[in-house]
């Protein structure tokens, strides 16, 4: 079971998590660990989170599904099992949990049963705030740290209060920032035999999706401002569209006026030659250097002016149409994909990198997104369907009574 | 004060002290990576071309407002403890002196446009038969192959393909574009883990290898249980606005003061009571709450919240987070001192060891600043060939 030929082969990690572990352990696992959770009777609570999905095994929680498949699954209370959780700590390397499946106190009494069974272990916390400081127990959900983390401030449309990204998307940086520090400290205790804490705050993990705001502030005074499809890009002082209609959808574009390069400036010349063969010859189009050194200096009522030009052209295209001839053109365009464009698009299916899932208990055939790396000697985990709870409880424990690895 | 060159080497302490990175990675995605091996003790040596130096220093904000190759915040927040060398990477005899650096390194990291690294003839197959042992990370924003692996685009245009995009803003609306070019911020995380564990496997068996890694399709990993949902349901999920399925209350409320706004949510009835309660509101409808919060102090409010378990957060800006108290408790912004910037607060890992604690050592390197510094203490080149290399053009 253990032996995979992925780049972690041989690593065993122990996952009692709700979705941030499960995320950590979800890569960990592709990279070839052995994932073992450990789930109370019955399974853990997030199995049944939202949004739900019918299976043949009833109504299952789509995040549990997809970040757990290929995982093995013990029944067993560390608490109450304080022996068998210790022996399942000896012959692990990592093990990584999260805020959302136990609270701190909890965290420390298990920590120190594990940490003293096996000092190599690396035990890998996800919590709000990090460890220590005034909100070490503040109860916090995903859209409170979207907030706290300084992102939140800056989607939405100005005209109505900012939004979060509707999804956890703090759980999920939290649990792929755990796993990648994981295994540093990993690595670290392979050369030395020290294994330590490891504590991730979900909030800087959301100040890091900031970029350069945090710099912005100190360096010019400036707090960006949210937009929506029209806003200030690059901390311009002029307002440009980034977001158009088409026909079918929407695409991401910023023709004009969003900083200096030649890929912008190619990119505009093949949109104004696209646009000259569908007779769109608005002198506006060519009355600036849009992209150039003086974009900067252009009136706000000319950019409004070539943006309503510009407007009607891509009204009048499919995404489709204006992905293919943007892709053989270099048109900086992208489409903004929905799920299903996500689930069709075709750079992600030439690739591979929908992998296929099929798990018969369940009644189900998926394509999952999978492959997110290739790695050329050791390439991520084949899929494999997510386990029952408790499913792998006798095998595991078996093998540890035995002495020997799972 | 010993010099930098110094401190990356002799004096490294954290978990990669030891580990050498020839990093070309350019913009922010890559960056951000080969950061994270510097501020844990690798020497990290950033290759870049005098004639087409990272972008990014051309990219705001800039000290003083004033445009400058040395002079952007942006550039300096994703560099610190790098050494920087610069390089005419367009003269085929640039290979003098990257072989050598290519036979240090124990990894090489970059971000290129497909085609780059292979017309310097510095692709894994070169690499390999340069250094056996080499662990090669490349990561683009479409990938390597592929139909649109050429197609030209940033962050932007990376989180708009994978989904992140659409599931922001208000259903009855446009798309609202989430801040910050987010794949550049969520792809790193992928590439340091699977960059690692390749690590990871050279360290028990010795084979090096390439890790090769699309930016989007990082990204959208966010999104896979709504592609999964999809699959099973056939219906499409999307941005939410204000809305949370399974909250009793969640939204963003107006606060005292301009553009302040706090985040709040009643996931159980003892929250929700304890809401109705702080409000002095009988019901939690919407309008009723925005009407209440108008009038209070966001961190007043949050205070107040926070104290009766109700999840509350106000929408931090970024002035905001350089004084949040939670932020400074753990150290996460490190004041680093550049000669043509000044002091600026870098942001430190989102994580924190025990017992390796991560060090933000020195401030971005200016274009070239450690070039000569690192071809003959690293490199082991005289000075007689650093003056051929300028006179060959190969150096400034």
């Amino acid at each position: 079971m253990s032996a995979t030929s992925g780049a972690l082969a041989g690593t065993r990690v122990l996952e009692i998590s709700a979705l941030a572990g499960a995320v950590c352990g979800r890569v960990l696992a592709d990279l070839g660990a052995e994932v073992i959770k450990l789930e109370p009777e019955g399974g853990e609570d997030f199995r049944r989170s939202l949004p739900l999905v019918p299976t043949a095994l009833g109504e299952e929680s789509a995040a549990w599904l997809a970040y757990n498949h290929g995982k093995r699954s013990v029944t067993l209370d560390p608490l109450a099992d304080e022996a068998g959780f210790a022996a399942l700590c000896a012959g692990a390397d990592i093990l990584v949990t999260d805020w959302e499946r136990l609270d701190l106190d909890t965290m420390d009494r298990l920590a120190s049963v594990a940490r003293r069974a096996n000092p190599a272990l690396v035990w890998c916390e996800i919590l709000p705030f990090g460890r220590g400081g005034p909100y070490e127990r503040y109860a916090a959900t995903d859209t409170v740290l979207q907030a706290l983390g300084g992102h939140l401030y800056l989607n939405g449309d100005v005209d109505r209060p900012p939004v979060r990204i509707s999804l956890p998307v703090g759980a999920i940086q939290g649990g792929v920032e755990a796993a990648s520090a994981a295994l540093m400290a990993h690595w670290h205790a392979l050369k030395t035999g020290e294994g330590q804490r490891v504590d991730v705050s979900v909030q800087a993990c959301i100040v890091w999706t900031l970029l350069n705001s945090t710099m912005a502030w100190q360096i010019l005074g400036l707090n960006e401002m949210r937009g929506g499809a029209i806003r200030k890009e690059r901390a311009n002082r002029f307002f440009t569209r980034l977001v158009w209609e088409t026909q079918d959808g929407y695409v991401f574009f910023g023709p004009v006026g969003g900083g200096g390069g030649s890929a912008r400036i190619k990119s505009y010349e093949a949109l104004i030659a696209w646009m000259a063969e569908d007779g769109i010859t608005d002198p506006i189009l060519t009355r600036h250097d849009w992209n150039g050194d003086g974009q900067f200096f252009i009136p706000q009522e000319d950019y409004d002016a070539v943006t309503a030009v510009i407007m009607g052209f891509i009204a009048s295209k499919t995404t489709d149409e204006l992905m293919a001839r943007s892709v053989r053109e270099r048109i900086l365009l992208a489409p903004i994909s929905s799920v299903a464009g996500v689930f069709d698009n075709p750079q992600f299916r030439a690739r591979g990198y929908f992998r296929p899932l099929d798990d018969p208990d369940r009644g189900l055939k998926l394509d999952l997104p999978a492959r997110w790396a290739n790695l050329s000697a050791t390439p991520l985990a084949t899929l494999r369907p997510a386990p029952r709870p408790g499913a792998d409880t006798a095998a595991v424990l078996t093998s540890l009574s035995q002495g020997s690895p799972a | 004060m010993t010099d930098a060159l110094t401190q990356v080497t002799t004096e490294a302490s954290g978990l990669f002290a030891g580990l050498k990175v020839a990093d070309f990675t350019w913009a922010a995605a890559g960056p951000i990576v080969t950061k994270q091996l510097a501020d844990n003790g690798a020497t990290v040596i950033k290759v870049e071309s005098f004639k087409h130096p990272d972008s990014i220093r051309l990219g705001g904000p800039f000290i003083d407002d004033k445009p400058g190759i040395n002079r952007s915040g942006f550039f300096a927040d994703f560099h610190s403890s790098k050494l920087g060398i610069s390089v005419d990477m367009s003269n085929p005899a640039a290979i003098e002196i990257i072989r050598p650096l290519i036979e240090w390194a124990d990894v090489v990291a970059e971000s290129f446009r497909p085609g780059v690294m292979k017309k310097w003839g510095l692709d894994y197959a070169s690499l390999k038969a340069i250094n056996p042992r080499i662990v090669m990370l490349s990561s683009s924003l479409y990938g390597s192959e592929g139909p649109w692996a050429r197609h030209p685009g940033y962050g932007a245009q990376g989180q708009a393909l994978a989904g992140g995009h659409g599931m922001t803003g208000w259903p009855d609306r446009p798309p609202a574009m989430p801040k910050g070019a987010y794949s550049d911020s969520v792809s790193p995380r992928y590439a340091l883990s699977a960059l690692v564990a390749a690590l990871i496997h050279r360290e028990k068996t010795g084979e090096g290898q390439h890790v090769e890694l699309s930016q989007i399709e990082a990204t959208a990993q966010l999104l896979a249980p709504e592609l999964l949902a999809y699959q099973v349901t056939g219906a499409e999920i999307t941005r939410q606005g204000d809305a949370k399925a399974g909250s009793l209350l969640h939204g963003v409320f107006p606060c005292k003061g301009e553009e302040r706004w706090i985040a709040l949510e009643a996931v159980t009835e003892a929250q929700a009571d304890a809401l109705r309660a702080i409000l002095g509101l009988e019901t939690l409808d919407s309008a009723a709450v925005a009407e209440a919060t108008a009038t209070r102090d966001a961190f007043a409010l949050m205070a107040q919240c926070r104290a009766a378990g109700v999840p509350a957060g106000v929408a931090n800006k970024a002035s905001d987070l350089l004084e949040d108290e939670v932020l400074n408790a753990h150290g996460h912004f490190w004041p680093l001192d550049h000669a043509e910037m000044g002091r600026l607060k870098y942001n430190g890992p989102a994580y924190r060891f025990e017992k390796t604690p991560s060090a933000l050592r020195f401030a971005s390197p200016r274009l070239g600043e450690h070039t000569e510094a690192v071809m003959t203490r690293v490199l082991g080149f005289g000075a007689e060939d650093i003056a051929r290399f300028k006179q060959e053009g190969l150096l400034q």
